[in-house]
């Protein structure tokens, strides 16, 4: 951009682009700054080996989907390797470390770094919150939200998923259990459903075998390829990719408005803020840093929108020493994670769903869903080898197996699976059905991002985090899984492995800079005029349990709205 | 360094000679012990005044392992047997698997004198517990994901690696890897209009 | 939010164990917070060997047999500041002590652990001078009730007379000074030191009853080296010496109100910004010394007893509000040492014996009290000690290098080495020594900041300034010499006046003063809900009397003002 834009946006992820279009299709001119790379766009033809020559993009021919589908190879270590894979939380060169966060606890944080954030690797599930959850809790009420639900599940869009093995036999577990199909998108009762995705609907050609799968993947329409998680670059152009993540989705919407700039491998250290006599502080812009080059430079503009992250949007207001308060950082919700696994023998199988094995990692990666409002959720997952291996059976809080309480009476192994227990557990791989158990965990204050006293990054004090959860959303949890281990065993499963997750597992991360507290109901921060917030950091609370993308979407176009009519 | 660390993959993830499979890069584990080493050794990056540094984890890592095998050999907590297997390494090369195991779980747990660790783990509970874990996760991920199958060139930088074969771990559980599709549609069992329509009404 | 306690008490010193025994007897649930190792506690057996339990509530946790082992008496193992057991450091002695920034030569006698300094004090426990509350903005009447409440709590005894007060009565005499029989002097005179000490026991002079058995029994057996911890006692709660972890601890524990965490830093105040009260605690951070992990708690009031050096560092590391006042007005009773040698002959005229023995008795158990100028107390420590103390730690440089001017009472000022080291050693049973404890009047150049430069693993640490004034000066020379003319009138051949330097930290008050930091109930002006709770609120050095005591009425006092304002 060659003057100042009216609106800075910081970050790239599920919230940024979001607002970045909703503004630039009112006539605002938005900058973006992304930190990460830009996958798919002809500006950075080698995204993590060099800068590239451009700075920024802001034309939708940039966009290239053969570029795109070359740099997401989906092999899952060289997509998803939490140190240097391409969707690390870390700077496009990958031979460097990933952004160091202090996390003095077992720990899996799986965020990622570039144009689409965490949409970029995320399963695409968009549904919304549930409405207890924000009535009566959040200053702002259900019906609100709504319109703003269905303008993103139109943009995206969103469509309910399609059935293949692991949902049909999901489906028959939870009848099996006595739930019974909930068709609805406004979840007020118990029952099980398709996930709501943010994945086009398979193309109508993909069970005509007259059409190779090559052909299909060039066509519109998910090709239920699986491995959601390691990026989707099937579809006939960029912005017709299945998965929806928003570097497909609202990010060539906005460029198309020609309002919007982006700028990838750009790290914001600092937001600016001038002192109004009259109207206290306010925001004017933001300090960056070229991840590359380490050069920095002031960016001004008229309003700044944070949409960093729930880790990075509370670490960014602290090290700009904005004003204090103490709920800033504070209220972090996980949905305290657990995981349940069962394995299937084939003639259960057989009968069953017509097959003798599942093949979790068919379909989307997660395509069925019980809703318990009051509890939170369960979902099933079929993900990848490796990545199953890591989550399900090296990442517990409940020790080894091994060297566990043998006599287990709900389950046949918890914990850790080392050695031959681990092989044995994953030869059965193809005859396992996954379940999530997702917490409507509590906001508690000693939940939270603050900076570490000592140790700094390139970007200044680096975040410290810490979770921990309350008795009753340990409760909660403990509930879910009996529920989810009872679905298991109901539908025939012969071996039920508990992972007996650690509570810092960050997949989906919310509410530390929270509506009410933080910011107000339009998410303009009470202390700091002109600065807004984007992203699942303003949520109240945890949802209920739901998946907080669309949440978080729609709040991003409520908030465009707002901003706009007071300050444009 | 490099036998502890194999002493550790033995330990946690299934052994390959046992099950016969001949790597076509000759390695035990698969080479998952340098997975581990890699991945240690690039976890963490810090500023220091002029210096940006990426710490070293995993020389201090084996220490730490060593040192915590040691201390529960001196209090009768595992036996250590004589240097074969694993040349080179240190004590806790010296344990059975079972006893490597408990080592990291007594590790886990904090169940040590912490100030015999070397630093950066000495006195730092969260660190230890977040990295003992971590061994446990990289050595799966290692194990199972495509990593070994960058054969001669996993230890490349990242953009430089090539798959070499297809990945043993992914074929031992029929992982039919990446995927352009597959025709496994079994319907919709409800669909957006539908229930918008139910909504309206 | 969630409440761990109602109250967050931080630091189990002279102080912290009043409040919490006063507020626990008034059914506030109290946790303590100490930095330090809890000795004679089963929670932790090898308290310097190993993390042990997480905190202590039970009064049957203690054990006089533990505490015994543990409290060795010698006195290097107990007193080295660097590695000793009564070092101002974390539990494991092969950890560094925590640094101080003291520029100069000088030192701070701290020790951390559950009883803080009080482990290693002398027990001296005098009232403030009158004429020195009159400047505190609360009378000296109103101070009377709580001094008795603790004196009779301790309980506080006239100390017993042995051969070392002995000669101090002879030589006051002779030098003219009578026997003030109060326990308020408002003019000068000497009497017996008003100890925490239990009395000797009736059959202590009975040769029929063994040391050994007396030792555990109810009394004071005249052991000497109070200072290397006293564990001679029945039960952990009768032990002779009244340190808090055996006197205000074991009453605190029966209230079943009070719970004790060791082992615990605290590196943070956490407040938030009240609509009404204003900035008020709402909790603290802190770090576990053996396994560095960090946490929080939170209360309905937080109490600071972590002494005058940790409680303006806490205050300014948590970025409380600005007050000029926070960490100033440091004094320390600028402290001297005078020692004189004796003939046996003389000896054996006055005493009846041939030695001074300075190593029985209580270590200081007479005193001259001087309201205007301050106080001495013959005092009688251990031969490292003595060696160090009196011949290696001045202000003057070597004695051999300097000539002293005709008209100064004393034969030697500053260090002696080698052969005359030496030979006042070997004089060591025929000494008889002073402290002299000057009235020092509070100045805002000195106190306590922190470090721009040095942090260690709790923060930045403590920058230490303090410059006795000219006036202060003058006060303690004029103590000097009628120290000096009691010891030249009672027969000493030789005087030693050591001249320590100013930066003696032992005595450390009034850098919280009350009317500057706190109101006259010890709340924080600027911070609702946060009192403090030792000798920092002390508005001035007492009239130059050991200030424990004085804590100790005023926690009693303020435990009552907050049970009122916040319990009631």
């Amino acid at each position: 951009m060659k003057t100042d834009p009216d609106v800075i946006v910081i970050g790239a992820g599920g919230g940024g682009p979001v607002i970045a279009k909703e503004l630039g299709e009112l006539g605002i001119r938005v900058l973006v700054l992304e930190a990460g790379p830009w996958y798919g766009n002809k500006n950075w033809p080698n995204p993590n080996e060099n800068r590239g020559e451009e700075k920024e993009s802001s034309n939708p021919n940039d966009l290239d989907g053969a570029l795109y589908r070359k740099q997401i190879t989906r092999l899952e270590n060289d997509m998803n390797d939490f140190v240097s894979g391409k969707f690390r939380w870390g700077s496009a060169d990958r031979r460097r470390g990933p952004w160091y966060r202090n996390i003095p606890d077992p720990t899996i944080l799986w965020q990622t770094a570039g144009i689409g954030g965490g949409t970029i690797h995320y399963y695409a599930n968009s549904l919304r919150a549930f409405p207890h959850a924000i009535d009566n809790e959040w200053p702002i009420n259900y019906a609100d939200l709504i319109p703003y639900y269905e303008k993103v599940e139109k943009t995206l869009p969103v469509e309910f998923a399609p059935t293949t093995s692991k949902e049909a036999l999901f489906y028959y577990a939870a009848e099996q259990s006595g739930f019974s199909l909930n068709k609805t998108l406004d979840v007020t009762s118990s029952g099980y459903r398709p996930q709501p995705n943010a994945i086009l609907p398979p193309n109508e050609h993909l069970m005509d075998p007259n059409y190779s799968m090559e052909e299909i993947s060039h066509m519109e329409g998910c090709t239920l390829s699986g491995h959601c998680g390691q990026g989707c670059p099937y579809g006939p152009t960029y912005e017709k990719m299945a998965k929806r993540s928003t570097n497909v989705s609202y990010v060539p919407l906005a460029m198309k408005t020609g309002n919007v700039t982006f700028r990838p491998n750009t790290f914001v250290t600092k937001v600016l803020t001038e002192n109004d006599v009259k109207r206290g502080k306010r925001a004017v812009g933001i300090q960056v840093r070229d991840t590359w080059t380490g050069e920095t430079e002031e960016l001004r503009a008229k309003v700044v929108v944070m949409a960093a992250g729930c880790i990075e949007t509370p670490r960014l207001w602290l090290n700009s020493e904005l004003p204090h308060n103490p709920w800033v950082g504070r209220g972090l919700t996980n949905h305290y994670m657990d995981m349940v696994t069962g394995t299937f023998d084939e003639e259960t199988l057989t009968e069953i769903i017509g097959s003798p094995s599942i093949n979790p990692f068919v379909g989307h990666t997660s395509g069925a869903r019980l809703d318990y409002p009051g509890l939170g959720m369960i979902e099933n997952i079929g993900e990848s080898p490796g990545i199953s291996a890591q989550t399900l059976f090296a990442f517990s809080e409940y020790g080894y197996n091994s060297l566990g309480e043998s006599n287990q009476e709900m389950w046949e192994s918890r914990g850790r699976l080392v050695g031959s227990e681990l092989e044995e557990a994953m030869k059965g791989y193809r005859r396992t059905l996954t379940l999530s158990v997702i917490t409507d965990d509590e906001v508690q204050f000693h939940n939270r991002v603050e900076l570490d006293p000592h140790v700094k990054d390139e970007h200044g004090a680096i975040p410290l985090v810490h979770y921990t959860p309350s008795e009753k959303s340990k409760m909660r949890r403990e509930q879910l899984v009996k529920i989810a281990t009872d679905m298991l065993r109901k539908a025939g499963a012969k071996e039920i492995h508990r992972s007996d997750l650690p509570p810092n597992y960050y997949i989906h991360l919310q509410s530390t800079m929270r509506m009410g507290y933080v910011v107000d109901t339009s998410c303009e921060a009470y202390q700091v005029e002109r600065l807004y917030i984007a992203d699942n950091s303003a949520d109240y609370n945890s949802l209920g349990g739901p998946n907080p993308t669309l949440t978080t979407q729609a709040l991003a176009t409520r908030t465009a709205e707002h901003l706009a009519n007071k300050y444009f | 360094m490099q036998a502890t660390f194999r002493a550790l993959t033995d330990s946690l993830v299934p052994s390959t000679r046992r099950i016969g499979y001949e790597s076509p890069i000759n390695i035990t584990d698969m080479g998952v012990h340098e997975y581990l080493i890699y991945g240690l050794d690039h976890y963490i990056a810090i500023q220091e005044q002029l210096h940006h540094i990426t710490l070293p984890l995993a020389y201090p890592t084996a220490i730490m392992l060593d040192e915590a095998a040691t201390q529960l050999v001196n209090t009768g907590r595992a036996q250590a047997s004589p240097q074969i297997q694993f040349p080179g390494g240190g004590m806790f090369s010296r344990l059975s698997r079972e006893d490597r195991i408990q080592t990291l779980s007594a590790l886990e747990n904090l169940a040590f004198d912490l100030y015999l660790l070397p630093s950066p783990f000495q006195n730092n509970g969260g660190l230890i517990k977040h990295v003992i874990d971590a061994l446990n996760r990289f050595a799966m991920f290692g194990y199972y994901s495509e990593w070994p199958a960058y054969g001669t060139t996993r230890l490349y930088p990242p953009d430089d690696r090539r798959l070499e074969f297809f990945p043993w771990g992914w074929q031992q559980v029929g992982y039919p890897g990446v995927s352009l599709g597959y025709r496994d549609f079994r319907g919709m069992l409800i669909e957006y209009e539908e229930v918008k329509a139910k909504e309206v009404d | 939010m969630s409440i761990d306690a109602d109250v967050i008490l931080i630091g189990a010193g002279a102080g912290g164990a009043v409040v919490a025994k006063e507020l626990g007897e008034l059914g506030v649930k109290v946790t303590v917070l100490e930095a330090g190792p809890w000795y004679g506690n089963k929670q932790w057996k090898e308290p310097n060997q190993h993390r042990g339990s997480v905190s202590s509530s039970n009064p049957s946790d203690l054990d006089v047999n533990l505490l015994r082992h543990q409290y060795n008496r010698q006195e290097n193992t107990m007193n080295d500041v660097v590695s000793g057991r009564f070092r101002f450091g974390p539990a494991d002695r092969r950890q560094s002590v925590w640094y101080r920034n003291i520029p100069e030569h000088g030192m701070a006698w701290q020790a951390s652990g559950v009883g803080g300094s009080t482990q290693h004090y002398w027990a001296n426990s005098p009232r403030a001078f009158a004429s020195a509350v009159d400047d505190w903005p609360i009378s000296y009447s109103e101070l009377i009730p709580y001094y008795e409440k603790v004196e009779h709590t301790l309980p506080v005894q006239f100390a017993p007379t042995t051969s070392k007060e002995e000669l101090f009565y002879y030589g006051a005499e002779k030098a003219g000074w009578s026997l003030i029989d109060t326990l308020n002097p408002t003019s000068p005179g000497y009497r017996p030191q008003p100890n925490a000490i239990l009395p000797p026991n009736e059959r202590l002079m009975d040769p029929n009853t063994s040391l050994h058995q007396l030792s555990h029994m109810e009394g004071c057996t005249l052991a000497g080296h109070c200072i290397n911890g006293c564990p001679y006692g029945p039960s952990v709660d009768k032990v002779a010496k009244r340190s808090t972890n055996v006197s205000y601890i074991p009453l605190a524990l029966k209230t079943g109100n009070v719970e004790i965490r060791p082992n615990t830093f605290t590196t943070k105040i956490l407040t938030e910004n009240h609509p009404e009260e204003g900035v008020k605690a709402i909790g603290v951070k802190f770090r576990d010394t053996w396994t560095g992990e960090v946490g929080e708690l939170y209360g309905k009031a937080i109490v600071m007893a972590a002494g005058s050096i940790e409680n303006p560092r806490l205050w300014l590391n948590s970025d409380l509000p600005s007050n000029e006042w926070v960490g100033r007005g440091l004094t320390n009773n600028y402290w001297d040492w005078m020692t004189g040698v004796f003939d046996e002959k003389d000896l054996m005229r006055i005493l009846g014996n041939q030695n001074v023995n300075p190593f029985v008795g209580h270590t200081s158990a007479a005193r001259l009290d001087y309201p205007g100028l301050g106080s001495i107390q013959p005092s009688g420590l251990s031969p490292g000690l003595t060696s160090f103390l009196t011949f290696g730690f001045s202000q003057s440089g070597y004695a051999s290098k300097l000539k002293q001017s005709p008209d100064v009472p004393w034969d030697l000022q500053g260090r002696v080495v080698g052969n005359e080291l030496k030979e006042w050693m070997d004089s060591y049973r025929n000494t008889l020594s002073f402290l002299i404890l000057t009235d020092d009047q509070p100045n805002k150049r000195d106190g306590v900041t922190v470090d721009p430069f040095v942090k260690d693993e709790h923060g930045a640490a403590p920058v230490i300034q303090y410059t006795p004034s000219k006036q202060d000066t003058k006060k303690r020379n004029e103590l000097a010499k009628i120290t000096a003319d009691i010891l030249r009138k009672a027969g000493a051949k030789k005087i030693i006046r050591t001249d320590w330097p100013a930066n003696l930290f032992a005595h450390i008050l009034t850098t919280m003063r009350m009317g500057f930091v706190v109101d006259t109930n010890c709340e924080a002006y600027q911070v609702k809900r946060l009192f403090i709770a030792d000798s920092s609120v002390e508005p001035n050095s007492g009239g130059g009397v050991n200030p424990t005591l004085t804590a100790q009425a005023l926690a009693t006092r303020t435990a009552e003002k907050l049970a009122k304002k916040y319990f009631s």
